[in-house]
């Protein structure tokens, strides 16, 4: 079939004028526009920004003051594991020095502990002032020695030998391991990070839920613009291929928004001042290793954002012909 | 190039719209579709862009037949087929321009390539100052032009139109037939439903009626 187009000479110098916007469209159209032939500036992609926004603000406010209690935790029941001590009563076999410079002598012998430092008089006193008051602690009454022991975590010492070998080499002398309150605390410490853990978890079943509906609710009121690309012969994947690339961007724009809200809300809380912690949660802020942690927020919604707009487009264009 | 055998349709369980509709389009050939308002124009027109499968019956386009067609194949045979949608189903958030390129675009074809041709139509059908602006803002005749131009655009090799002069004065109407015919002098094949009598009368061209589900040919 020969085929011609009705012709007039090209007139490629006709190319309309751009689009003068105002500010308010301006932003919008940075918001919501898209460069896909889905529509940009409409009220269903701006609440979807919105919403996707107010989610990933929330998940990752979540997700920073789980990440600080699970670190909290961690550092405080290392630093303890970390920590021994020696106390050494006073004995009516041994006086008092020669019982440390036995004890030392199985301390220096040991493998795995980095320090080994006797407390001197000063140390003990302001160990004691918190429960028998200042000034109360009389140079005569009867002080135990204590020694504080670094461990080396990496490369432990046999505890349960190193607690014979001192009570063999001093009498009085008690290797002391914290591991009563190291127990209570780690349990306290995982309670709290499970905690923070689980309410992540609801947070971001919650943001994945929303977004989901945000998504499939976009979609619909673009139902129209799908049939007609398909009906004018799009195929799937080039349909499908504009409805993610929309949704991404949408999608990214509304948890890059949520993620900065969130930046803000964490450093604000550090320059309010407050020294003080919330829920073993430092107030003051989060430290800054955990900061990339949060960006895996809003890259999580726009994958879900994107699967849901795929996994529905697919499905709408399989109930057409 | 269009063959239907003994064709019914029917929407879900109701009852069929039409029914042993049998009829042949020859390459290069211009019918009118007529018939009153329910008799089924509609769902014919539904049947040759592909919206549809018929309930019975045989549909043979291109020479193949459509209820064997894999459906990853559907495509290309949409992009021989140009449409003008009774209710014109421009997109309201693309500008007339690229409404009417987006044919085009759905090729995977570089903007360069088509953007004059694309120029060139749209002041053929007297929308050149119209380019920039989005379907709301365009009459009901501007709307329908783009529509027309919109099916045209990629050079189809069958156009179908269901009510193209609907919303047109008499003048523009004839305007508009003039396009489909120069377009069918340059091997399109054309299918236009209408009520348009005096269109019809006007263009001496052969008929299909549709009446009660059943179809004729006049002329």
């Amino acid at each position: 079939m020969a085929k011609q187009k009705p012709v007039k000479p090209a007139r490629p110098d006709l190319a309309p004028p751009p689009e003068k916007r105002g500010l308010g469209a301006l932003l919008a159209s940075l918001l919501v526009e898209t460069r896909s032939v889905m529509p940009a500036a409409g009220a269903t992609g701006l609440s979807l920004v919105l919403v996707i926004a107010a989610m990933c603000f929330l998940a990752s406010l979540t997700l920073g003051a789980a990440l600080s209690v699970g670190h909290a935790a961690r550092s405080w029941t290392s630093e303890l594991a970390g920590a021994l001590t020696v106390e050494i009563k006073p004995s009516r076999d041994m006086d008092s020095e020669t019982q440390l410079d036995a004890v030392m002598t199985v301390l220096s012998k040991t493998p795995g502990i980095i320090t080994a430092r006797p407390l001197d008089r000063e140390d003990i006193r302001a160990l004691l002032e918190p429960w028998l008051g200042q000034g109360k602690v009389s140079d005569d009454l009867p002080l135990p020695t204590l020694v504080a022991i670094s461990v080396d975590m990496a490369n432990p010492p046999d505890i349960a030998g190193l607690s014979l070998e001192i009570a063999a080499a001093a009498p009085g002398a008690l290797l002391d391991t914290h591991r009563q309150w190291q127990a209570q605390l780690l349990r306290s410490a995982r309670t709290a990070e499970g905690f923070g853990y689980g309410v992540l978890a609801i947070v971001a079943a919650t943001t994945i839920a929303i977004v989901t509906f945000a998504t499939r609710a976009g979609l619909s009121a673009n139902h129209e613009v799908v049939e007609v690309l398909h009906l004018i012969g799009a195929r799937d994947r080039f349909i499908a291929a504009e409805v993610q690339r929309h949704f991404l961007h949408l999608g990214l724009r509304g948890g890059l928004i949520g993620l900065a809200l969130s930046v803000l809300a964490f450093m604000g809380a550090g320059y309010s001042g407050e020294t003080d912690s919330l829920f073993l949660v430092p107030v003051w802020g989060l430290r800054v290793e955990i900061y990339p942690w949060l960006l895996s927020v809003p890259i999580a919604a726009s994958l879900v954002a994107v699967l849901t707009a795929r996994i529905t487009v697919f499905r709408t264009l399989e109930q057409m012909l | 190039m269009i063959r239907f055998e003994n064709v019914g349709m029917r929407y879900g369980m109701g009852p069929e719209v039409l029914r042993d509709v049998s009829f042949h389009l020859a390459p290069g050939s211009f019918h009118f579709l007529t018939g009153p308002s329910g008799a089924g124009k509609t769902s014919l027109l539904k049947l040759m862009f592909l919206a549809q499968r018929p309930s019975r019956g045989l549909i043979t386009m291109f020479g193949r037949d459509i209820a064997t067609l894999p459906r990853d194949e559907l495509p290309t045979m949409r992009r021989r087929i140009g449409v003008v949608f009774q209710e014109f189903r421009l997109l309201d958030h693309l500008t007339t321009y690229e409404n009417v390129a987006l044919p085009l675009k759905i090729q995977g074809r570089n903007e360069d390539s088509y953007r004059a041709d694309v120029h060139e139509l749209l002041h053929w059908v007297g929308l050149g100052e119209r380019m920039k602006a989005r379907p709301p803002t365009l009459s009901g005749g501007e709307k329908q032009r783009a529509a027309i131009a919109r099916a045209v655009v990629a050079q189809p090799d069958l156009l179908l139109a269901d009510e193209p002069t609907g919303n047109v004065d008499p003048e523009m109407g004839q305007r508009l037939l003039r396009l489909f015919v120069e377009l069918n002098r340059l091997g399109t094949s054309i299918l236009i439903a209408t009520h348009d009598h005096a269109l019809v009368s006007s263009a001496g061209l052969p008929e299909l009626v549709l009446q009660n589900g059943g179809l004729i040919v006049r002329g």
